[in-house]
């Protein structure tokens, strides 16, 4: 069995762990059970990551069905592979899942083995989708997230939970319905549903009608998922009622495969296509960008803030895909996880505010730095993140999207810049009415970050500035899986 | 040891100060230096981060090092009593390292990343007191408007990149020598980047932030207004200035921005009470004097006024400090008559006050005289008279200033007034000794030694050098002797009544103390529009994409609705549905031959 076959179903540990435990009186000895086990998929990825770097090949397959259809031959492989996009997003899945099983602890207290199971099986989905070399198989990994995330967000989320839980089925299971009939097409007309054989057969530039079709269709589906305006209402939604401990997964690693899925699937593989759709998803990337920001500007909820400025970011990593050069998808990838890791960091101190105040209103939180100065200090950094610092990921992906898009749309990239002004002004009107300003002693006196809380969020600011100050780390990993999609683009 | 962090943070500036000398000392005998670094790999376009060392740079590194460490000093005595004075000297620390690195930069990417970096210093250092609804609004502000500026540098850069292939100086500005981007293109960068500059140096229309940025800690006021923060502006145009000469449009642009501000900030401060206010006002109109002297070919004299006004300005704002640390109050129509009880700080300031008004002999004077002499020898008369009244406003709401403070008599009582620590007053006196005679490292009369050294490596710069007449010099004079003298008969001597014009020309007072109503402008159009924006935003978020919820919500359970229906148990229906299918799958394969 190959590592990511390993690393895949690690998470199942876990599962099992759970399944023949008794509820425990003790939920101290759950929580801890459930850091242990997500403690194995971190290592394996980890040694993925040290094995993709050294150069060996990741590639497995197993033969799984062949079947005739009239005189042509499908093949479906049990096949995984991982690049250098995968490798990152992997690593980012394992931490970010860690944290947030960590997180957990603070906030669930109700029913916590299934909490956990149901984490796993996400955290299982989440690896498959990011390790699958065709696909079939990326197609059933991405709905085996869809499954725990319903009952997640259902069962343990806040007041609005149910509505949020639904509104989050009918969209995602409407972008699978596409996505299904996009994979279908594809397979029927390659035969096979292995990315290399697909960009091979495509690459031919024949049927470029089909091909312009099959480009929307995979653009609408993803666009669920990334989300694109006007299909993000259900994403607002998840990240103001699940728990905070999910929205960490589900902002960092979930909303990450609709630009994996963009720019693996799409761009490289209908790169004439997308040629075509660029003005059009340029202006979407705008639209992202802008009436997000806009609309973070006047929230009074952190958490719908945080949700918008989501929207406003996944804008860039439209305009990222939109300049179809190294530049501008190199920046979309990198914009991919430093995203993951602030949003992922903000939902972490979104989870340790709640439990100290039960609100993340903005109305009633005022100079939290007086008696927590960390969890203050903590918040400032991540949105010196979120509106992109030098010195931290997101300026490397904020600067290297816009000198993509500079080159082949200046004037979008002019637009755009209006969008990074507003960024620091919604989070900043966000962080300093919470932190800044005098305090009411509404919650009574505050506890500042303990040692776990504490180390927590300092590992993802930690990643946050690694990659800020040395971002060729990223950018040499990532680097062959570029020149093969650009080739296709002829750049 | 109670302040220990504050004494870490000066032992550290005494170091950066000494390597900075060190440094200064090596460059003296070689020429520039460059170290790089490969920092970020995009496609086949490497990008670097290093360390230049160069004439200009070494000039910066070590005015840097050295006001920054009397700022540092001064404020183990001013935040003594603070029981965040870690938290302060750990802020004050970064702001340092952001301008020491933007001033060593060898590429532009690198510079805005430590120019980001200098703006988050002074966010976190204007907000230091974080529990003040004011600080709160200051510090954004600062942030958000200088941010402003920062995305017309970004363009400018990418735009550079596009253009020349490059981000790295050097290679700039071989290409623009070498004719690679046309002239049009060269306009809109140069002014693109200006925008940065103006947003960072405060100047006309992006300033508003910085008389609000008083609301730090006085230190901090006058670390940001002497030789960090606001200066990275005007060094910014000196660095790119092998750019802005191949540009004449946008090299008066810079020249009409600069002098329109300087003439603009010198009528406010005018009318000001607040003691930190004035200073700041006239820290704005200096700097457009510099960007003025920047865009009408006088690279020496804008780099020289940078140069001794640091040391005049960081003087006058640290003895402001003293002051406030001394009496408890910025207004200064509730002081007077406090040069007997603060000789010292008295004496300084006065100091401060003659050299920033150019009185013969003190910095100010050689630095302003030439920035007079490089405007006129640019044939921009216009301009040259502006700048003569201004001068002559910088003189008047100086001595204002001084008299009101520091003479006649008490208008209030003040009960106690504080004795100021050694650790205040060693920075001050050191800063009175520089504002005196910082003047003589550049006058036509000793030698042009910082002209000369500036010019040493780019002899391209050379024609901007200008040789200075003496009428210049007995105009400037003149003015500023004016400007003294007129703030002695209205103040002391009281021959004018001080009072008076505030009624008889009231429209004009209510515009100065209302600082032309920038800021109710801005509040009015920009803030109240992003907040109209956004809540326009939200009907579209509430109907428009709401519909589509609820259309996605129709759609499935009609569907399954009507799928649920179709289970009707009828034999022949399912059958004949079957079949239905059956035909279709035929014909297409009859059609197409397959898939």
């Amino acid at each position: 069995m190959g590592i990511l076959t390993l690393l895949v179903f690690s998470p199942v540990i876990g599962i099992l762990a759970f399944l023949f435990t008794r509820n425990s009186v003790d939920q101290q000895r759950t929580h801890v059970l459930a850091l242990m086990a997500s403690f194995v998929p971190l290592l394996l990825s980890i040694l993925v990551f040290v094995q993709f770097q050294a150069g060996n090949s990741l590639t497995e397959q197993v033969s799984w069905i062949t079947f005739q259809v009239v005189e042509r031959t499908l093949i479906l492989n049990y096949e995984l592979a991982a690049d250098g996009f995968s490798v990152v997003l992997i690593l980012l899945t394992t931490v970010v899942s860690l944290l947030a099983i960590l997180s957990a602890r603070w906030l669930i207290d109700k029913d916590v083995k299934c909490f956990f199971i149901l984490m796993f099986i996400l955290e299982m989905g989440i690896l498959g989708v990011f390790s699958a070399d065709n696909l079939i198989l990326f197609f059933v990994f991405f709905e085996i997230t869809l499954i725990p995330m319903f009952f997640l967000i259902g069962k343990w989320g806040g007041t609005d939970r149910e509505e949020a839980a639904f509104r989050y089925i009918i969209y995602n299971g409407l972008g699978s319905m596409l996505l299904l009939l996009a994979i279908a097409v594809i397979f029927v007309n390659a035969g096979n549903t292995n990315f290399s054989v697909v960009a091979e057969y495509f690459s031919r530039g024949e049927q470029e009608g089909l091909q312009l079709g099959i480009a929307i269709t995979l653009l609408l589906a993803f666009g669920v998922k990334l989300p694109i305006f006007p299909l993000h209402s259900w994403m607002v939604k998840v990240h103001v009622h699940a728990p905070p401990a999910l929205v960490m997964i589900h902002a960092g690693v979930l909303l990450k495969i609709g630009a994996y899925g963009l720019i693996k699937f799409g761009v490289a593989f209908f790169p004439e296509a997308f040629g075509k759709l660029a003005p059009v998803i340029a202006i979407l990337g705008l639209i992202n960008l802008l009436y997000g920001a806009f609309l973070a500007f006047v929230q009074d909820e952190l958490r719908a803030v945080l949700a918008y400025s989501s929207i406003s970011h996944m804008g860039l990593i439209l305009l990222g895909v939109a300049a179809l050069n190294e530049a501008g998808i190199q920046g979309a990838i990198f914009q991919a996880v430093s995203h993951g890791l602030i949003s992922a960091l903000f939902f972490l101190l979104v989870g340790i505010l709640l439990v100290r105040t039960q609100t993340t209103r903005l109305e009633r939180l005022s100079g939290l730095a007086r008696l927590t100065p960390l969890l203050a200090g903590f918040f400032l950094a991540a949105a010196l993140a979120g509106f992109g610092l030098p010195g931290m990921s997101g300026f490397v992906s904020e600067f290297t999207v816009f000198i993509g898009i500079f080159e082949t749309m200046p004037v979008v990239g002019v637009i755009g810049t209006l969008g990074l002004i507003m960024t620091v002004v919604y989070f900043l009107r966000a962080i300093l009415n919470m932190t800044f300003g005098s305090y009411r002693n509404t919650f009574g006196n505050l506890k500042d970050l303990n040692m776990d809380e504490g180390l927590s969020a300092a590992t993802l600011l930690l990643c946050i500035i690694g990659i800020g100050v040395f971002p060729n780390s990223i950018a040499l990993t990532i680097q062959q899986t570029l020149e093969t999609i650009l080739m296709g683009i002829g750049g | 040891m109670k302040n220990i962090g504050g004494y870490i943070a000066v032992l550290s500036s005494v170091l950066a100060f000494l390597l900075a000398a060190l440094v200064f000392i090596q460059l003296l005998d070689t020429g520039t230096a460059l170290q790089e670094w490969t920092w970020l790999v995009i496609g086949s376009t490497q990008i670097s981060f290093g360390t230049l060392l160069n004439p200009l740079n070494g000039l910066m590194l070590i005015l840097v090092a050295f006001i920054s460490l009397c700022i540092h000093i001064y404020s183990i005595g001013y935040m003594e009593n603070d029981k965040r004075l870690t938290t302060f000297f750990a802020y004050l620390s970064l702001f340092t390292a952001a301008m020491l690195g933007l001033v060593l930069s060898p590429n532009l990417l690198q510079f805005y990343m430590f120019w980001e970096l200098v703006g988050l210093g002074s966010f976190l250092l204007i907000g230091f007191y974080f529990y003040k609804n004011r600080a709160k609004q200051a510090a954004k502000k600062a942030f958000i408007m200088t941010r402003i500026g920062d995305m017309g540098l970004l363009i400018g850069l990418i735009l550079i990149f596009w253009q020349t292939g490059s981000l790295q100086f050097e290679a700039i500005f071989t290409a623009i020598s070498g004719g690679q981007v046309d002239g049009g293109m060269l306009t809109l960068i140069g002014i693109l980047i200006f925008i940065g500059a103006i947003g960072k140096s405060g100047q006309f229309p992006l300033h508003t932030w910085l008389p609000d940025a008083m609301e730090g800690p006085t230190p901090v006021s006058a670390l940001i207004h002497a030789a960090t923060m606001v200066a990275a502006g005007v060094y910014l145009v000196a660095v790119m200035y092998p750019l802005y000469m191949a540009s004449t449009t946008a090299l008066i642009v810079v020249a009409v921005v600069g002098g329109f501000t300087a003439i603009y900030a010198a009528t406010i401060g005018l009318v000001q009470n607040d003691i930190k206010q004035v200073l700041a006002y006239s820290t704005i109109s200096q700097l457009g004097f510099m960007m003025l002297a920047m865009g009408t070919l006088g690279y020496t004299a804008g780099v020289f006024h940078l140069f001794t006004h640091a040391f005049f300005k960081a003087l006058l704002f640290l003895a402001a400090g003293a002051v406030i640390h001394a009496v408890h109050t910025q207004n200064i129509k509730r002081m007077g008559g406090l040069h007997h009880r603060l000789k010292l700080t008295s004496i300084t300031f006065a100091i401060g006050a003659l050299a920033i008004s150019g009185f013969p002999l003190f910095s100010g004077f050689f630095s302003k005289e030439e920035i007079l002499s490089a405007v006129w020898a640019d044939g921009q008369y216009g301009l040259w008279v502006i700048a003569l009244i201004a001068a002559f406003l910088t003189s008047l709401y100086m001595f204002r200033l001084y008299f009101l403070v520091f003479h006649g008599e008490s208008r209030e009582p003040i009960d106690q007034v504080r004795p100021i620590p050694f650790m205040m007053k060693l920075p001050m006196v050191i800063l009175t000794v520089f504002a005196v005679a910082s003047g003589f490292f550049n006058t036509s009369w000793f030698g042009s030694f910082l002209g000369d050294w500036l010019l040493r490596e780019s002899p391209a710069l050379a024609e901007t050098h200008h040789r200075s007449s003496v009428w210049v010099m007995v105009a400037a004079t003149l003015v500023s002797l004016g400007g003294i003298l007129l703030a002695y008969m209205i103040y002391i001597k009281k021959q004018m009544n001080q009072e008076a014009w505030k009624s008889s020309m009231a429209g004009t007072y209510n515009l100065l103390t209302r600082k032309y109503y920038i800021d109710e402008f801005y509040d009015a159009s920009f803030v109240k529009g992003a907040g109209w924006l956004g809540r326009m935003f939200v009907y579209v978020e509430r109907y428009g994409v709401g519909f589509l919820v609820s259309f996605f919500r129709e759609l499935v359970t009609t569907l399954s609705k009507s799928g649920s229906k179709s289970q009707t148990g009828q034999t022949q229906t399912y059958t004949a549905v079957a079949f239905l299918g059956m035909v279709v799958f035929v014909a297409v394969y009859m059609m197409k031959g397959g898939f």
